[in-house]
């Protein structure tokens, strides 16, 4: 296995909502099943890291880059991708 | 020599560039039509090779087996249901080399369910750029499967793929990685799915079990049954999805690092620049809102030209087939009937071209993506979905066409709730109406640099946005969802506009119009003549003698004549009789009878209503904007009031802001939803808005 996945959902973790604009950091887990079912068919996989660039001006939308692509996400969709910070 | 008949499907991501590919295979061979049950759209072409013939369908794209919107659902179920008309001997598959870890899935996927399968490696130019490079050679061989380079945009090595795919037809399938393998628990569950229905192997009998909910295609006791399976096996179909992903990724993931050379530089790219600005917090929304008044400038400034051309041709051409052929009833249907019916529909196509150009360029460039998620979260607030906004811009040419748009948003409540209320976007038939009453509303003067005219006509514009956004939350209070509303999009690397794809996606749209609308649009235009024409033959006799005496009395000359006698013959007419009933319900809004008749006819499509009420007001038909409008000024009612007082023309182009007057678009609710609950609804609250907001403003204003 290359990498393992967490469904636990760990409060202590820190999600894509709390990260900075233009900060990096690794995924480590997801806390609902069925959006990482998704999220993780459109590339979004443990082990990978990912780039905050913006949030949407009306707020509510966070714009991401995995390697050399860009997602955009809701909130409820970005607090379920768990995080650690890119060493 | 018999022809053999086979299917191959093209299938991919969203995003890898299928459509450029299908044009580049099929050219215009192609045939639009509807996957069956939904109207989403079903792209095929017929390609002939020797004995055989093969037809080449465009699957939507969907980034895995396990679908999340209606349109990934028809691209899953053509794979899984073999009795599907579209499932396809052979596949096509489109993977784009620098997304590679993502598009693998889907191929695995359907590699799994042993589908002979040619790949088309895509956008190599632009893995060049990103200082990619992936060795086709050592995929093939680590896949098993044919990995031909090609390049959708330029048509590079398209020969060579159209061939490998028709060689697949006769070849079995050789040794392939299997990158699946499924537990013990999944392999029960198989073997009881196997009992109940035909299965390629135990992959596709999981897939079965996992879909059976959604799956259309299966028999009610045949879906009891899965469902006893699953229950009977604890399946937990999340879990396995998520178990089957990681799996893959883990089988695929050596794969991708053996084969493609890269280095991720954390320089910036294009991209990354352009959404500094174009994602802004102030100058995204300014950007945006730029581009709306540029598109309504563009619909207006550019299609006033080739509208009036094509209207004086058609013109032209009835005149001329007037004067030629004998007067009889069919040359009136020819002349009165079916030109200007088709005048009709043909009259919106430079407007509706011009918006979905803008539109289409602006969805090829990757911009619609990120207006999607500026304002998903303000469209939430009103119950709908991000993507609505496409829906409702395009609302503004025509509501057919971007009803038809809804089908991308994956959540039923958030799409019915667009589809609902589009409509009340003021589209381009509410314009020649406005052009003709705002006159009477505001005279034509100057408020600094701004016309008075033109203000208004923003406007009703404006009414029309935000009773769209109210009627929103009606819905969104009112209709209740299960469905979990996602947005999770995909927001592409910008890229100039490939103009093939512009033009065949421009091709499509405006044919669905003429061709969908414009049959309804034709067909209601020569009912409406044929109620105008006809009416009880007496009543029609008298009201000609009548007119006669009347305009001799006057002494009148015979082109006035003329002029009267077609207006009297109206008033007697069916149509006259009709708006004659509909009086009472319309006259607390200060609507007479001849206003009666025009509403009834602008059922047809909202600007019949210029050409009935100049026909009623004896104006002629050549008439331009200002002379109806000069000659509507001098009607007097009854009692010496002028018929279209201020009142009258501000609760009368009210009612044309909100009512349901369009039956193209009833029809294309109705195809969407499948039931006529929700067209009926529109028709009801629509109309039924239109009403009160017109009675309230004449009965304050009189």
């Amino acid at each position: 296995m290359l990498f393992g996945i967490n469904l636990n959902n760990l409060t202590d973790k820190k999600n894509i909502t709390q990260l900075q604009i233009g900060e990096s950091a690794l995924i480590t887990a997801f806390a609902d099943g069925q959006i990482a079912a998704k999220l993780m068919a459109m590339g979004l996989l443990p082990g990978t890291t990912l780039a905050l660039l913006h949030k949407a001006p009306f707020g509510g939308a966070y714009y991401i880059k995995i390697n050399n692509h860009y997602l955009a996400l809701r909130v409820n969709e970005a607090k379920n991708v768990l995080i650690t910070s890119a060493s | 020599m018999s022809v053999q008949k086979y299917k191959i499907a093209l299938l991919g991501n969203p995003n890898a560039g299928k459509s450029s590919l299908f044009n580049q295979l099929t050219g215009l061979r192609q045939k639009v039509g509807n996957f069956p049950g939904v109207t989403v759209e079903r792209k095929s072409g017929i390609i002939k090779d020797n004995a055989i013939d093969v037809e080449i369908i465009d699957l939507p794209g969907t980034y895995s087996l396990y679908p999340t919107s209606l349109d990934e659902r028809i691209a899953v179920h053509a794979l899984i249901d073999s009795k599907n008309r579209d499932f396809p001997d052979a596949i096509i598959y489109i993977l784009d080399v620098t997304h590679l870890e993502r598009h693998l899935l889907l191929l695995t996927q359907i590699s799994d369910l042993q589908f002979p399968i040619v790949v088309g490696l895509n956008m190599n130019d632009i893995a060049e750029q990103q200082n990619m490079y992936c060795d086709e050679k050592l995929l093939s061989q680590a896949l098993g499967i044919e990995v031909i380079k090609i390049n959708g945009r330029t048509g590079e090595n398209m020969a060579m793929l159209k061939s490998k795919a028709i060689d697949l037809l006769q070849q079995p399938i050789s040794n392939r990685q299997v990158f699946y393998t499924i537990n013990e628990q999944e392999k029960n569950i198989a073997k009881d799915v196997a009992l109940l229905l035909p299965v390629r192997n135990e992959y596709h009998a999981l897939l079965l079990a996992h879909h059976v909910k959604r799956s259309t295609f299966l028999e009610q006791n045949i879906k009891q049954q899965l469902l006893q399976i699953n229950a009977k096996h604890q399946f937990n179909p999340i879990n396995n999805q998520l178990d089957e992903i990681m799996q893959r990724y883990n089988a695929f993931v050596p794969i991708v690092n053996k084969v493609l050379k890269r280095s991720f530089d954390n320089a910036k790219t294009l991209t990354d620049k352009i959404d500094r600005i174009v994602t802004n917090n102030y100058f995204g929304p300014i950007l945006f809102f730029g581009l709306m008044l540029f598109v309504f400038q563009a619909i207006f400034a550019w299609s006033a030209f080739p509208m009036d051309w094509i209207d004086l041709q058609f013109a032209n051409i009835a005149a001329s087939l007037q004067a030629s052929l004998p007067d009889n009833l069919f040359t009136r249907l020819l002349t009165e009937g079916i030109i200007p019916g088709i005048s009709g529909v043909l009259v919106f196509v430079p407007q509706i071209t011009i918006l979905f150009l803008i539109i289409t360029v602006l969805e090829e460039v990757g911009y619609m993506a990120r207006a999607v998620y500026m304002f998903d979260h303000i469209m939430q607030k009103f119950g709908l979905n991000g993507r609505s906004i496409v829906s409702l811009i395009s609302g503004g040419a025509c509501a057919i066409p971007a009803i038809m748009s809804t089908r991308t948003i994956s959540n039923w409540k958030e799409r019915l709730t667009t589809i609902m209320v589009t409509p009340l976007i003021s589209c381009s038939a509410r314009i020649p109406v406005y052009a003709v009453l705002i006159g009477f509303i505001v005279p034509s003067y100057k408020l600094g640099i701004f016309n008075a005219q033109g203000l208004v006509f923003m406007a009703l514009y404006l009414i029309g946005i935000v009773s769209a956004l109210i009627a929103s939350l009606v819905f969104k209070k009112v209709l209740k969802s299960t469905d979990v509303s996602f947005l999770m999009l995909e927001l592409p690397a910008y890229r100039k506009p490939h103009w093939k794809n512009v033009f065949f996606t421009l091709y499509e749209k405006v044919s669905s119009f003429v061709f969908g609308a414009g049959k309804i649009i034709l067909i209601v235009s020569i009912i409406l003549w044929f109620l105008a024409s006809f009416g009880p033959s007496t009543a029609m006799k008298t009201a000609e003698n009548t007119a006669i005496i009347e305009s001799s009395l006057m002494q009148a000359d015979s082109a006035t004549t003329q002029l009267h006698i077609a207006s009297r013959k109206l008033e007697a007419s069916y149509a006259g009789h009709l708006g004659k009933c509909l009086a009472p319900i319309i006259q607390p809004l200060g609507f007479d009878w001849k206003i009666g008749i025009a509403l009834i006819t602008s059922f047809a499509a909202r600007e019949v209503f210029v050409g009935t009420i100049s026909t009623l007001y004896s104006i002629g038909k050549d008439a331009d904007n200002l002379t109806i409008k000069q000659k509507l000024q001098q009607e007097k009612n009854a009692d010496g009031q002028p018929v279209f007082s201020m009142a009258v023309a501000l609760s009368l182009v009210l009612f044309y802001v909100f009512a349901m007057q369009c039956m193209s678009t009833l029809a294309a609710v109705y195809r969407e939803t499948k039931s006529w609950k929700w067209p009926a609804i529109q028709f009801a609250y629509m109309t039924g808005t239109a009403y009160l907001v017109s009675l309230l403003v004449y009965q304050f204003l009189k």
